[in-house]
């Protein structure tokens, strides 16, 4: 397997913020806040016939140190925040990254629309390897979860509330309000209002306004998943995210089929975002950029310090409807004999507070074994033992398809024919 | 529908993967005025400051006049509670220990730990949790249990 090398296009990722030099007076004319640009690069259209009036003491070039002209912190302000050189410490990050890339990470799009200086480019790589390194974790570690466990174990993982907690607790601040005047250490976004918060001079909540409505999803036939077609698991291993999440139409997909735009007219025509989805997009665009300066390894290592390393019991993500159905379909399967309960132990059968063990047996075999508070309680705990000590089989040495591609040879990993269809 | 699964979050154990130092920033007071703030003066102006930052630079180090008033160290932490030590009258040494004192904690609030041994764990145990009915050798004949 061929690693890609993505040092070599990352330029166009890469280049204006970790190169900080004079480009900021470009920059600045960019944001002026003028009607329209004087400044006119590489543009060939005609020159706009209407005159402006000028101001007379437009004479002076705008105060290159006026950052407030800006709707971000400028990368040339990154090494003199202190904040963000301890973020850089605190998270012992790869000295290859530089502290104005770590400050491109912290502006959201919300902040910043540029994408030259804000974090979309690096969240978008960032989130495909979080993806991919955590589900490649978990289905070479559980090989036989079902589908949707292993989507709630990668959520648990790398979603977005995790992220959010991650941000947290790396001790990120937020800007309360994004600009170009702000210490580059902080989160840089504009936030969303909260839902219940009532529009001036009205007594309408925000949530109840027409135009704040559900952004569009990418599988086909949109207007009509809306009105609650039903989605099975396996069709979100093909149209979802990494966490059985719908994908919403984004700003690239409408600049590359602007058609798309008008159907979607009701968008909202400022986005702003909620402090879990600028921290996401911050946590991913750090992975990113590890990638991107540090190389794979690095990417790696610095996956498995925050995320892989966190604490997660698989074993309560499970929740079933009829264990003893799913169990007795299971031995069908995979041929064993037709499971059947029987009774281990009891003590208080006529008490308060009786209790049964039930175990649940195929042939001479223990599939599992449960206790509770009635015959029947017993059995189903029975059940759950034994599919759950079924799905959560994990051998004993684990392999990543992604170590592959550092040298060592590659071993095939158990693939399970999948959950049982009820 | 055979099984569903339940959305939950992976909790953090600082010090497993990646460990994250909880003190952030330390704020120094002094006063040019009163006695009380003459050790924090003299440790100001001692290398031991510099070399405590170069050693530490995730935490943020700021130093600010404070006057008539005594010397405070105020710690921020993470989870966004401080903690204020008073160096009135200590020495410069003293003060390092507050110092270091300052770094090592986690910003909680100082808890009493009873019971002697106290193990805290996210894992359940391996052993599990004793119940009358595995273990022994127990048969039931009837309504007699006979134990061997």
């Amino acid at each position: 397997m061929k690693g890609l090398r993505l040092l070599r296009w990352s330029g166009s990722v890469l280049s204006p913020r970790t190169r900080p030099c004079c480009f900021l007076h470009k920059y600045q004319y960019q944001y002026r806040a003028q009607p329209f640009n004087l400044f006119r690069l590489q543009s060939s259209a005609a020159v706009p016939t209407r005159t402006i009036p000028e101001p007379e003491d437009d004479t002076l070039p705008p105060d290159p140190t006026d950052y407030t002209l800006l709707p971000s912190p400028p990368p040339s302000r990154a090494h003199s925040s202190a904040r963000l050189s301890a973020l850089h410490a605190r998270l012992v990050l790869p000295p290859r990254l530089p502290l104005e890339t770590l400050a491109r990470c912290l502006i959201d799009p919300s902040a910043d629309v540029n994408p030259n200086f804000n974090n979309a480019s690096l969240s978008i790589l960032g989130h495909d390897l979080l993806g991919y390194y955590t589900s490649e974790a978990i289905l070479c570690r559980y090989p036989r979860l079902p589908t949707e466990v292993t989507l709630a174990a990668v959520y648990a993982y790398c979603g977005s509330k995790t992220l959010a907690a991650i941000t947290r607790e790396w001790g990120v601040e937020v800007a309360a309000a994004p600009g170009g005047e702000v210490d580059p250490g902080f989160l840089q976004c504009a936030r969303q209002e909260a839902g219940n918060a009532s529009v001036n001079g009205t007594g309408t909540q925000l949530k109840d306004l027409s135009n704040l409505s559900e952004e569009v999803s990418t599988r086909p036939n949109p207007e009509q998943q809306m009105r609650g077609w039903r989605q099975g698991a396996s069709s979100k291993t093909v149209y979802d995210d990494y966490f059985g999440d719908e994908i919403k139409r984004t700003e690239t997909d409408y600049s590359e089929r602007p058609e798309l735009r008008q159907e979607d007219a009701q968008r909202k025509a400022e986005r702003r975002v909620t402090l879990e989805q600028a921290s996401t997009g911050f946590v991913r665009a750090l992975m990113g950029a590890v990638y991107l300066h540090a190389g794979k390894k690095a990417c790696y290592n610095f996956f498995k310090a925050h995320v892989l390393s966190r604490h997660l019991d698989v074993s309560r993500l499970f929740e079933f409807r009829q264990p003893t159905r799913d169990l007795s379909k299971l031995c069908a399967r995979e041929g064993f004999e037709s499971p059947v309960a029987r009774m281990l132990s009891e003590t208080g059968r006529k008490s308060r507070h009786p209790v049964f063990v039930v175990g649940v047996f195929a042939g001479k075999d223990k599939l599992g074994e449960g206790s509770g508070g009635s015959l029947d309680e017993a059995r189903i705990r029975a059940a759950v033992g034994a599919l759950k000590g079924w799905y959560l089989y994990s051998p004993l040495e684990v392999r990543v398809p992604s170590e592959a591609t550092e040298g060592k040879p590659w071993e095939p990993v158990l693939v399970d024919g999948g959950e049982v269809v009820v | 529908m055979p099984v569903t699964a339940l959305r939950t979050t992976s909790t953090a154990q600082n010090g497993v993967g990646a460990f994250i130092l909880q003190c952030k920033r330390l704020d120094f007071h002094y006063c040019d005025q009163w006695g009380s703030s003459k050790g924090m003066n003299t440790f100001l102006c001692s290398p031991l400051i510099a070399s405590f930052a170069k050693a530490h630079p995730q935490i943020t180090i700021h130093i600010s006049p404070r006057p008539n008033t005594h010397p405070i160290i105020r710690g921020t932490y993470i989870n966004g509670r401080e903690k204020v030590i008073c160096v009135r009258n200590l020495e410069k040494e003293q003060i390092l220990q507050k110092v270091e004192l300052l770094r090592d904690a986690n910003g909680e609030k100082v808890k009493r730990v009873k019971g002697g041994r106290v193990v805290g764990s996210l894992n359940e145990g391996v052993r599990g949790v004793w119940d009358p009915f595995h273990g022994g050798n127990k048969d039931i004949l009837g309504d007699r249990i006979v134990i061997n």
